[in-house]
């Protein structure tokens, strides 16, 4: 007889309303558990989970040693491996585990968006252009490199410094851009020394480079501005043209993460221990392989903000060269969805691990720029190629909500391989390009992957994260053209 | 390239892999196999005749973590040297250490980006006349 895959029976039926858009799984469901599950959606978006194995992932993640108040589903949750995608953690320190799972293998993905002080209408002529020379500039194929490869020693400072050395060393942008970066483009914890030479070798020739999968940039008209105060702080206005860059920290992130499994593994092993997934290896904050790997995951991220600001340069120069030296695309905000940073909550200091996850500080944070503190921090919401995006703002109930955070994505609903038997690549390319929307994408084979289809409804799943009081809603993005890895 | 003694299970977001092989090097061919179907779509062809052959030795704390390291060596060494490695050999494997040969390919569009194989559900079931490992790669 074939072996077949057991799927575990899914525990919805048993998930208790708490708040709007709210749902609870105590802790006594599981033996292991030791704290509860909560789920931030409505019942639609509940019924979607129930049919992969992300809510079983979730319970998984409150067995972790040092777990505080519950493990937590973004409305974007879905399957993913150790940790769901959109699961969010919080282990107390010193003691509590950080688990590179709970981060994922792409440390520091996430979203930067970009304004324009111009109006799509004047410059609709030249959206075309635009988005060819941006997939001329930024390389996105298999075996292309970026334009910039960095020597050992330069590898070293940016795994240490960030974007601060990409912008005053490198000449890749202003110190303007710096306060509009989540923690400044800058972990100081970090330790070029815990980062592999395999990692720091993956990475030399990556910083520019998009990667494949679901990263892009994308060309947006604001089509809508949906809390005015806000948007205004933000620099945001109805008909703007925008730029969003979707990526992270490439081979080298990857290689860090692997380096970190392997290691806690080996490490739970010499101790004996066994973990319901191994996936999940984790080691206390405090030991040696905690540190090394804290230290290595904040050079990665260090390094991810870098890549997305080497990328923010390329978009600069190609508006210079077809628009003028004098535009000059300004950052609005940039967001890691995959990372794990120290926060404080109730007088606890907390390992917050965000897995497919953003920080949605509410307003008066310290960590936030003056020039927008008392708004809160902006979102970025992408749903899926073709639909729409959107920005919010952190609000001060996220911090009991949620730790602070909010989904970070519309959220996967189909499979890779159920989105291509339902979608042509050629077919899909066409479609977008009669609705107006430019494609450049080298295979029709990925794109069919990352079809809107694949996706859950976007403006369902900002609805969840609104209702629930973790952030608001301030503006709706649509595409004008995105080019993709 | 011989193809069929792999099929891929549902996953939402990711490719969870199911492989057969007669005896564990087999399998651990076939899983290499199935990593470059991932990356290439169906039937990637071999490399060219001069492609260079690459010698790689692992050592793991079992069998299962030598599964994980062998496919993650593939997936780095695609990285680093922009190559998808289409003629795998593993010469020796004993529980927790292989010794393989591997020569690949730069193609000029890669279908899918694969980050890591992980341990999540990772499992290999001895059976009378063969091995079965189910495998989740990131992508």
């Amino acid at each position: 007889m074939e072996p077949t895959v057991e799927v575990q029976q899914q525990p919805t039926p048993r998930l208790r309303q708490v708040g709007p858009a709210l749902y609870e799984l105590d802790a006594g469901f599981r033996e292991d558990m030791r704290v509860p599950a909560r789920i931030v959606a409505d019942e639609e978006l509940l019924q979607k989970m129930a049919q992969d194995r992300s809510i079983v992932q979730l319970i998984n993640v409150t067995t972790l040693p040092g777990i505080q108040g519950f493990a937590i589903g973004m409305p974007d949750m879905h399957e993913g491996y150790g940790f769901p995608v959109g699961g969010v953690a919080g282990t107390r320190l010193p003691d509590g585990v950080i688990s590179p799972g709970g981060i994922g293998f792409d440390i520091n993905c996430g979203v930067r968006l970009l304004s324009t002080g111009l109006r799509h209408d004047d410059v609709r002529d030249v959206i075309p252009a635009l988005a060819h020379d941006l997939a001329r500039s930024i390389p996105t194929g298999f075996g292309r490199h970026g334009r910039l490869a960095l020597n050992p020693e330069q590898v070293d400072r940016v795994l240490t410094e960030g974007v601060p050395y990409v912008v005053c060393n490198l000449g890749m942008g202003t110190e303007d851009d710096l306060p509009s970066i989540e923690s400044g483009g800058h972990l100081p914890a970090a330790a070029a020394a815990r980062v592999s030479l395999r990692a720091r070798e993956r990475g030399h020739d990556q910083l520019g480079t998009l990667g494949g999968g679901n990263h892009f940039i994308e060309l947006q008209r604001v089509d809508r501005i949906l809390d005015a105060a806000a948007a205004k702080a933000f620099g945001l206005f109805e008909g703007q043209l925008t730029i969003l860059i979707h990526t992270g920290s490439r081979g080298l992130g990857h290689q860090v993460c692997t380096d970190a499994v392997r290691e806690m593994d080996r490490a739970l092993a010499r101790e004996g221990l066994r973990l319901v997934d191994r996936q999940l290896a984790c080691a206390p904050f405090s030991s040696p392989e905690g540190q090394a790997y804290y230290a290595a995951m904040c050079a990665a991220a260090n390094f991810a903000w870098s890549n997305r600001q080497v990328l923010t340069h390329r978009v600069r120069e190609v508006f210079g060269r077809r628009l003028g030296a004098d535009v000059w695309p300004r950052i609005v905000y940039d967001v890691a969805h995959n990372i794990a940073k120290v926060e404080e909550y109730g007088g606890q200091r907390l390992c917050v691990h965000r897995k497919g996850a953003t920080r949605a500080f509410g307003p008066g944070n310290p960590e936030l720029p003056e020039a927008w503190r008392q708004v809160g921090q902006p979102v970025f919401i992408p749903g899926s190629m073709g639909t729409c995006s959107f920005v919010l703002a952190g609000r001060s109930e996220s911090r009991s909500v949620s730790f602070s955070s909010a989904c970070h994505g519309a959220g996967r609903q189909l499979s890779r391989a159920a989105a291509k038997r339902q979608v042509v690549g050629a077919e899909l390319r066409k479609e977008l390009n009669a609705r107006g929307i430019i494609v450049e994408c080298p295979s029709n084979a990925e794109l069919a992957e990352e079809a809107p289809t694949a996706y859950k409804d976007v403006e369902r799943v900002v609805d969840a994260v609104e209702t629930a009081g973790i952030a608001r809603k301030v503006a709706k993005l649509v595409p004008l053209a995105v080019l993709k890895g | 390239m011989e193809t069929g003694t792999w099929q891929f299970e549902p996953h939402t977001s990711e490719v969870r892999i199911r492989v057969e092989g007669t005896d564990l090097a087999e399998l651990f061919e076939e899983a290499g196999y199935a990593l470059a179907e991932v990356m290439l779509g169906e039937s990637p062809p071999e490399p060219p005749s001069g492609a260079e052959e690459e010698h790689l030795t692992l050592e793991a704390a079992d069998t299962e973590a030598l599964l994980v390291d062998w496919l993650n060596e593939l997936i780095s060494r695609s990285d680093m040297k922009k190559r998808v490695y289409t003629h795998v050999v593993v010469d020796t494997l004993a529980e927790r250490k292989l010794h393989a040969r591997i020569r690949g390919f730069t193609p000029e569009v890669l279908k899918t980006a694969v980050k890591a194989a992980t341990f999540h559900g990772l499992e290999i079931r001895e059976h009378e006349d063969r091995f079965i490992a189910f495998i989740v790669l990131d992508v």
